[in-house]
């Protein structure tokens, strides 16, 4: 009788863990910059918070979309310049005299999604796997930006761009947090409560029976990789109007970001399993490294070593403990 | 008489159920000793433990006089013991040769440095090919076999090692039965070597014809076990094994035939796929009427069913429902029109293995119901459940609760959740391709009768089985497919077994 119930603990620990494991590195993380920052006092304060929270939002974002590509057991490393691109493209509208809501709607919006499209046709159609279609299409989009941009950066937009993206809630929460916060409440509600979630999972879980129970395999193939590219796009939208400008070289090497945060978030590799507040979570781990380094005074360029190490110490942690189960 | 094998009050539980409880077996050299029981008796678990994968909560594994509180895979095959498991386990990646000896490819010595022996490999793989009656090249990827070929593939690959105890967890649930007669002259012929062999089967026939003890199990628990040899007919093993007699016959075929014009459900006229394995094949399928398919193996019957329901390329021919033609471009159309199609592969193309038991059974209806190729509208959670619940109990499925993961349920269980799938889509015209795979003697009768519920409702069904007495049972009318094509249509009054092997051959 007593190893029945051990049994039980075990199996309902390794479900909890599931869901909360995510956010049981987090607090573990804080717990550790906390107690290494060079200023203590300056780390756990709102001001600082807010910060991570702030720096944390694209990551979250184009980590989300790439949530949907691992989801299908495919993978987009194209979130990188489709974003970089999407930027470009909506300060090329602005700078030429489009309102700029709609220059940001046709730029980054519409922008990412036609990109995506192009991403999930080429996979549809060649059958190649994602990875080496999205490596292939990450090269154009980057060609692309030098082509339109000549390899200089589009500044001067109008005041109003910067002014919405950076606008602080109650003079302290600025919108980029809130976008990123409201496309998560959004797709979280896809992934759990709309069949368009269910079909998701359905193909990431067995893409042969997903077929024969009537989910066509294209067609959720081009749905996700333009959620995929419209993340990417907002994103886009968000880094733009942060740094004031639409650089060619933006967001290089983000789509390590974009898979970290998705695989911190316990998204698994072979599809059909992960969850979206796992992966917002998996992309403040991001941040939080980045903001920690700093404050733990780590020199720049032992910053990405130590970023490498706690990436792969945060997914070993819970295969770890995953692997614990039988 | 030496024994094996013996396993001692074995007991394994698993969150919510004990699988077994206190089970006491033995195996003794050169015996086929056969394994019964129902869907979820604990069957596969038991051999899951002697097969090292799991670890049984309280017991004792005695081998060679050693005795074992459990073993792990590698312990287990050095002890001689192989298992050819219910859910075949080759790899759709690798070759014929390579799944044979994967995780033991034997080397040569080359210059002194270990290379892979491909010649002894290749040798070896054709030889096993050519025992379990494999007409294929060695080097053949197994992805492009059908799944009665996957078998003997996973037949081929526990005989190629020398074993001393040899489990057998359901090897001919995809065996056509000349298959099936070639398999046991091998069980013949190995038991005559001394290796004692467990095997597990839910074709009660072949027990008699293989078996030297019979065990039967219970909700884990143990019935009793028995000489065959005193076993006076197949009925005693069934009150056994489900507590009370089975009356074999609960239905009756009804005479029917494909002159009849009249509410024709169903047709398919000049149907042929790109690669010729179905060749302009045409058929009717009338209201009410329980069209049974018969064949040997890779006569075209799955690739049929395929094409008819989008999921197979089509090369030419048309689809009525109703009297009215109708586009198939993709499964989604098929499941729109009202067709079903109860795939032959559960593993690979029927349950979604990261899904609840629910989500598998809602998995069609919410298609149904949506456009957009299934893209729009909220799931209804309550509605999903309560199509569980009824589909659980109308089909008996043993499990915890409408909430455990499906892979979770023994295999004759996955098998009927799929069936829930696929009565829940409300289908006009359901084709089920080999629908009681893995399911009990039991419940077997329960599907029949719910397929002539079906039809009585007014919808057509199909059927394709390599079980001759099962279609002769069930299908008011049969048709035999040799070589892609139609050789034989029969009514149930004239069908019988011989008609239809002659046909087929
Ligand atoms: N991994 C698991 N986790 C939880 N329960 C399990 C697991 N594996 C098996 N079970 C349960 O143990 C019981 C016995 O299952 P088992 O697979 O041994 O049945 P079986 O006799 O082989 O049935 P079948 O004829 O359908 O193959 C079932 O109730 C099943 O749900
Ligand atoms: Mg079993």
């Amino acid at each position: 009788m007593e190893s029945t119930d051990n049994l039980k603990q075990k199996k309902s620990f390794s479900q909890i863990w599931e869901r909360f494991g995510t956010l049981a590195i987090l607090i573990l993380l804080v717990i550790f910059i906390a107690l290494f920052s060079a200023d203590k006092s300056k780390f756990l304060t709102t001001s600082n918070i807010i910060n991570i929270l702030y720096q944390s939002s694209d990551k979250i974002i184009i980590g989300l979309g790439e949530f949907f590509a691992i989801l299908i057991a495919g993978i987009d490393l194209s979130v990188g310049s489709i974003l970089a691109l999407t930027g470009i493209l909506a300060g090329k509208l602005m700078n030429a005299g489009m309102p700029v809501m709609l220059a940001v709607f046709l730029g980054c919006i519409v922008g990412g999604a036609v990109m995506g499209a192009i991403n999930g046709l080429l996979v549809n159609f060649t059958g190649v796997h994602p990875f080496i279609i999205t490596l292939g299409t990450n090269w154009i989009f980057r060609g692309l930006i030098m082509i339109i941009s000549d390899a200089r950066a589009v500044s001067g937009f109008p005041p109003e761009f910067k002014a919405i993206i950076n606008y602080r809630i109650f003079g302290q929460i600025p919108m980029a947090i809130i976008i990123a916060l409201l496309l998560a409440l959004i797709l979280w509600f896809v992934t759990t409560r709309t069949k368009l979630g269910r079909n998701i999972y359905a193909f990431g879980g067995n893409r042969e029976a997903a077929w024969f129970s009537g989910i066509n395999i294209k067609f959720y193939t081009l749905i996700v990789f333009i959620i995929s590219g419209v993340c990417a796009g907002i994103a886009g939208m968000v880094i733009t109007a942060k740094t004031g400008a639409a650089e060619p070289l933006a967001a290089s090497g983000y789509e390590t970001f974009a898979i970290a945060a998705a695989i911190i978030g316990g998204t698994s590799f072979f599809g059909g399993k992960g969850r979206v507040w796992n992966v917002v979570i998996g992309g403040l781990v991001i941040g939080l490294i980045n903001n920690g380094l700093n404050m733990m005074r780590v020199d720049t360029f032992y910053q990405q070593v130590v970023m490498g190490a706690l990436i792969i110490s945060a997914v070993s942690l819970d295969t770890f403990v995953m692997r614990q189960k039988k | 008489m030496t024994k094996l094998i013996e396993v001692q009050h074995i007991t394994k539980e698993f969150p919510g159920v004990t699988a077994l409880d206190d089970i006491s077996f033995d195996l003794n050299e050169g015996e086929v000793h056969v394994l019964v029981g129902e869907n979820g008796a604990g069957k596969s678990t038991l051999m899951k433990i002697l097969s090292g994968v799991y670890t049984p909560t309280g017991g004792n594994i005695i081998i060679d006089g050693n005795s074992y509180s459990h073993l792990n895979p590698t312990l287990s095959q050095e002890l001689g013991i192989s298992i050819i498991y219910q859910e075949l386990s080759v790899i759709n990646e690798l070759s014929i040769a390579e799944n044979l000896f994967i995780g033991r490819l034997p080397t040569k010595q080359v210059v002194g440095v270990p290379v892979v022996d491909w010649k002894f490999i290749n040798g070896k793989a054709a030889e096993m090919l050519k025992m379990v009656g494999l007409k294929k090249n060695p080097s053949t990827v197994v992805e492009e076999l059908s799944i009665s070929e996957k078998q003997l593939v996973e037949i081929a690959k526990a005989l190629v090692m020398e074993t001393r105890i040899l489990i057998m967890d359901e090897p001919t649930s995809s065996l056509t039965p000349e298959e099936i007669q070639r398999l046991f002259k091998i069980i013949r012929n190995l038991r005559s070597k001394g290796v004692g062999i467990i095997y597990i089967s839910h074709k009660l026939d072949e027990i008699n014809q293989i078996g030297d003890r019979v065990t039967v199990l219970k909700d884990g628990g143990l019935v009793g076990s028995k000489k065959l040899s005193e076993v006076q007919s197949k009925e005693e093993i069934v009150v056994m094994m489900v507590g009370r007699e089975l009356k074999d016959k609960y239905f009756s075929t009804r005479q029917s035939s494909e002159d009849r014009e009249d509410e024709i459900i169903f047709e398919a006229r000049n149907i042929s796929t790109p690669d010729q394995k179905v060749k302009d094949v045409s058929f009717k399928l009338h209201k009410h009427e329980i069209l049974g398919f018969a064949g040997l193996m890779g006569a075209g019957r799955t690739e049929l069913m395929n094409a008819i329901f989008g999921a197979g390329k089509k090369e030419s021919g048309s689809i009525y429902l109703n009297g009215e033609e109708v586009q198939i471009n993709d499964t989604y159309d098929a499941v729109k029109k009202g067709l079903a199609l109860l795939t032959e592969n559960r593993r690979e193309t029927g349950f979604f293995h990261n899904f609840e038991i629910f989500k598998n059974v809602s998995a069609v209806e919410n298609l149904k119901h949506s456009k957009l190729k299934g893209a729009t509208g909220l799931i209804n959670t309550n509605s999903e459940k309560q199509m569980a619940e009824q589909q659980k109990e109308a089909l008996a499925i043993k499990c915890t609760s409408i909430f455990q993961n499906i892979t979770e349920l023994s295999g004759g269980n996955q098998q009927k959740v799929i069936i829930g799938k696929w009565l829940c889509a409300n289908a006009e015209v359901i084709l089920f391709d080999e629908p009681t795979r893995g399911i009990d003697v039991g419940s077997k009768s329960e599907i029949y009768k719910i397929m002539r519920q079906l039809v009585d409702d007014g919808k057509g069904v199909i059927m394709v089985s390599s079980e001759l007495p099962e279609l002769l049972s069930v299908c008011d009318r049969i048709l035999v497919f040799r070589k892609g094509e139609i050789s034989a249509r029969l009514t149930s009054a004239e069908a019988t077994e011989e008609k239809i092997i002659l046909a087929a051959t």
